[in-house]
């Protein structure tokens, strides 16, 4: 792993300005994550974790400190920047798979190739990747629906890893399955944690975070290991 | 997407029937050009001036001193004394008796004023011309006779020409007409005054100028004459007829913004329905700028589709409407008569675009957090 963090966080502090009286969901936050890490989060409910995954992912912006992506600011990033940022160099992976229920498996994970590239994309990458992720050829023309939990997330993961991002961002990537279609996911994530995909997963699973070879904890907006 | 359908079809349609009636009045009026009428003036007034301005004639005539002072006043434009009368007639042994306009014209002036569809122009007191709808109605023919008077007591006269057909006219109406020598109307109806003054402008000379020299000249102290320009006339006949076709357009257009409201709503639910998937889109890097497009083509779309079915429909509802009420479609394929059919549909798309803006700026803006969470 080369030396520069892939992600840092330094000193950031979220807080949500409410009527009733403001919410600080991050109070001085500072971690790295290297190149090549698997890291699970974990934390009980209202400990800041989707604040975390917000920002991690660029979605939201720091009240104040900064974080840096391999090494970028994003502080000073408009919001064409970061949508390109987000585009580029994060891959999302949500509980609920987000697939486009119209476009079937190949027009779901080559869209954000076409996002980048800003024209028709050879399908065949979109291919190759799903063959990655274990997803049967004859499935490739399937609409989400037609298709299992566990190969939607399959699919879901393959449209992460598209343009070749340096991280994977994963919301309880486990959440919406049964436990042995989330091994195989957990697996799956293993593996291309092991050629060297750098993995931040957000997780109330303790088992599942075994999978992972790093935990942080985070309470109140601290982290606390 | 009905809405615009509608609204376009009313828009265009209205137009179209608009644009036809204009067209079929144009064809139907008749001016020969630019042409002034003078009338002797039928209403008020006061005493019987003489010299310098008009001289006032008491029986509803032109004396032939008026016609002279308005030849005077008019050239080198040239003036047309009219006769006109109607009498009984007949047009062959056996034949039904008519009534019908006779015109008095001086054999110099008639090819002036008149065009002949077949025949010749008449200089002898024993000729005449006829209309072409007097021709068709009655099977006359060149060389015919027609009787004129009870019993024919005032002379037998041979047709010598059939006048084209000139619809309804500012100066005389010829179709159901005939028209005889100045000289045998005199001798016939012992009349010498004139009925109407045509004055004929003259190419390049400005007719309301030559109907405020002929007023000027005539009724200087007491109204005599009635002027009028049958061009400013026309003018004012086509203003009318675009401003209730501006008018009955505008109501179309008042359905067309209802159907925009529509598209509004619809855009409006789309959003609504697709908060997720935009919440989606942008968590996985797509920029605000294309989320507001997607929407924009979407309404465009509907637009476009809707003012394409519209505008067909609409020039199928002109054509029926064309049918029926004009008993012609001639005038629903010509220039003037697209321009309703495509401001139509591009208000259409107007409208749509219009208001797809907001629901569109609105997707874009929303924050994908929210976006994302939302069921």
């Amino acid at each position: 792993m080369d030396d520069q963090p892939v992600m840092e966080f330094r000193n950031v502090v979220k807080v949500y300005p409410l009527p009733s009286g403001d919410v600080t969901a991050l109070d001085g936050v500072s971690f790295r994550v290297a190149r090549g890490e698997f890291i699970s989060i974990m934390g009980p409910s209202g400990s800041g974790k989707s604040t975390l995954l917000n920002l991690m992912g660029c979605l939201d912006t720091p009240t104040s400190g900064d974080i840096f992506i391999s090494g970028t600011r994003t502080g000073d990033m408009s919001d064409i920047e970061l949508t390109n940022l987000r585009r580029d160099r994060i891959g999302f992976i949500f509980q609920y798979f987000n697939l486009f229920p119209l476009l079937n498996i190949i027009e779901n994970v080559t869209f954000p190739m076409m996002l980048k590239s800003q024209k028709e994309v050879d399908p065949e990458k979109g291919r190759e990747v799903l063959r990655s992720v274990q997803l049967e050829d004859n499935l490739f023309t399937h609409t989400p629906t037609e298709v299992s939990g566990g190969q939607q997330q399959r699919v879901s993961i393959a449209r992460a890893l598209i343009n070749n991002p340096d991280i994977l961002l994963c919301d309880e990537p486990t959440g919406n399955l049964d436990s042995k279609t989330g091994d195989g996911i957990m697996e799956l994530m293993t593996d291309l944690n092991r050629k060297g995909t750098t993995i931040i997963m957000v997780t109330h699973d303790s088992h599942i975070a075994e999978y992972s070879r790093r935990t942080i904890r985070i309470a109140d907006g601290r982290i606390v290991t | 997407m009905l809405g615009i359908v509608i609204g376009v079809v009313a828009i265009a349609s209205m137009g179209i029937l608009g644009n036809s009636l204009v067209l079929s009045v144009s064809d139907s009026l008749h001016t020969v050009g630019d042409s002034v009428i003078v009338s002797p003036y039928a209403g008020g007034g006061s005493g019987f001036g003489q010299g310098g301005g008009g001289v006032r004639s008491t029986s509803l005539k032109i004396t032939d001193q008026q016609f002279q002072q308005i030849q005077r006043a008019v050239a080198p434009n040239i003036a047309i004394p009219v006769l006109q009368t109607s009498d009984i007639m007949k047009l062959g042994v056996g034949s039904d008796t008519i009534v019908a306009p006779i015109y008095g014209l001086n054999p110099d002036d008639v090819s002036k004023i008149l065009n002949l569809k077949a025949g010749s122009y008449s200089r002898s007191d024993s000729g005449c011309l006829v209309g072409s709808k007097f021709a068709d109605d009655h099977n006359v023919k060149v060389g015919s006779r027609i009787s004129i008077g009870t019993d024919g007591d005032k002379g037998t006269l041979r047709v010598t020409g059939i006048i084209e057909e000139r619809g309804i006219s500012f100066d005389i109406s010829t179709d159901s007409a005939i028209v005889v020598t100045q000289n045998w109307f005199d001798n016939t109806y012992n009349r010498s005054d004139y009925d109407t003054v045509v004055v004929k402008v003259n190419q390049g000379v400005d007719s309301a100028v030559v109907k405020t020299t002929i007023e000027k000249q005539m009724n200087k102290r007491d109204k005599v004459v009635s002027v009028m320009d049958s061009k400013a006339t026309l003018a004012t006949i086509f203003s009318a007829f675009g401003a209730i076709t501006t008018f009955v357009s505008a109501i179309g257009g008042i359905s067309m913004i209802v159907a925009g409201v529509s598209i509004f709503n619809i855009m409006m639910m789309s959003v609504t329905e697709r908060i997720k998937e935009i919440g989606i889109m942008r968590s996985i890097g797509t920029q605000k700028r294309e989320i507001l497009s997607m929407f924009m083509y979407e309404a465009a779309i509907l637009g476009i589709v809707g003012s394409i079915i519209g505008a067909v429909l609409s020039i199928l509802a002109g054509y029926a409407v064309s049918a029926l009420l004009l008993n012609t479609t001639k005038y629903l394929f010509v220039w003037s008569s697209a321009i309703p059919v495509i401001e139509g549909a591009c208000f259409g798309i107007v409208i749509s675009l219009a208001c797809g803006i907001y629901p569109a700026w609105r997707a874009a803006n929303l924050n994908p957090i929210d976006a994302l969470r939302h069921e």
